[in-house]
């Protein structure tokens, strides 16, 4: 399918070595669940809630839980992550073991969004050499050059044109006409 | 008294066309006037958008080996040789690189693409 339409952001590959090598901090900041008291869609929800809840804040120091019964509404969690992303994952009709893991899932993500790589290879030092430029290969001796210069200047050899050709044919016919009248002369 | 033959004259129900459409609609939501909400419009744009994806998937490859034989050819040109000698001297030598990355040493890496250009000319 095409990717040119709206809904799926594009970014570059990035690796987040900065978070991890000497020490792990977890990205996700908090959870808003959102739920109805009395809806079967938000069964899971409010099983969860009454089973696991409160595990999973304190296996979880870092993730604040924020727990809104609103009515009528539709079941979801709100995901807030430190680089500011925030992600609404629908909680409707999930089982409770369904929404302990897309929680775990969160708990795990960078909070990157979901996009579209464009290239699947990224370095921040592309070149060891120097990248090129017109002047990689020019010798420095040019830097010292005065013009009019004949050595470093010269056109690039060509193959004859046409013109020149014809020229070359006639100056040997030229050439053959004259010694043949010269030796039909002295003869 | 049982009617079963007036029960046999109703049709299934079709599934409703909402969402077929909503799957056509989906890709034209960026476009302009009719085309984005009439779907009649929609859908003949729509799959002229997508043909010309298909084409399109097909020629960036063939632009791209364009552009690296291109970029090939102005390095060696720069070197004195050209790409057909290049290439003659890489498979004697054994050396199976691509044009991409050749092209991609050509740019960044240009001592290394420099040398590989003399071996090959003497080759």
């Amino acid at each position: 399918m095409s990717f040119k339409h709206l809904f799926m952001k594009s970014s570059f590959v990035k690796a987040p070595i900065q978070n991890g090598i000497g020490r792990y901090v977890g990205q996700l900041q908090r959870i808003t669940v959102k739920f109805c008291k009395e809806h079967s869609d938000s069964k899971g929800v409010r099983d969860f809630i009454e089973n696991q809840v409160v595990d999973f804040a304190k296996q979880n120091p870092g993730i604040v839980v924020y727990l809104k019964p609103r009515r009528h509404r539709a079941p979801h969690v709100k995901l807030e992550y430190l680089n500011g992303e925030t992600e609404i994952l629908s909680a409707k009709c999930l089982s409770e073991r369904e929404l302990r893991q897309w929680l775990e899932v969160a708990r795990g993500s960078s909070g990157e969004p979901v996009a579209r790589l464009r290239k699947m290879q990224h370095t921040d030092r592309p070149s060891i050499q120097g990248v090129w430029t017109p002047w990689t290969n020019v010798p420095p001796q040019t830097n010292l050059e005065t013009f009019p210069s004949e050595e470093g200047y010269r056109a690039p050899q060509r193959e004859q044109t046409a013109t020149e050709k014809l020229r070359e044919l006639f100056a040997r016919q030229q050439e053959q006409k004259q010694l043949t009248e010269e030796t039909t002369g002295t003869s | 008294m049982v009617f079963l033959t007036s029960p046999a004259w109703i049709r299934a129900a079709k599934p409703d066309k909402f969402w077929r459409r909503r799957r056509t609609f989906r890709l034209s939501a960026h476009y302009f006037g009719r085309a984005r909400n009439c779907y009649k419009t929609a859908i003949i744009r729509v799959e002229k958008a997508l043909s010309y994806a298909l084409v399109g998937r097909q020629q960036k490859k063939k632009d791209m080996v364009q552009l690296w034989e291109q970029r090939l050819e102005a390095g060696c040109a720069e070197h004195g040789t050209s790409l057909p000698v290049l290439r003659q001297g890489l498979m004697r030598c054994n050396v199976l690189l691509n044009r991409k990355t050749l092209a991609d040493l050509a740019i960044w890496e240009p001592r290394t693409f420099k040398v590989r250009g003399s071996q090959l000319a003497m080759e």
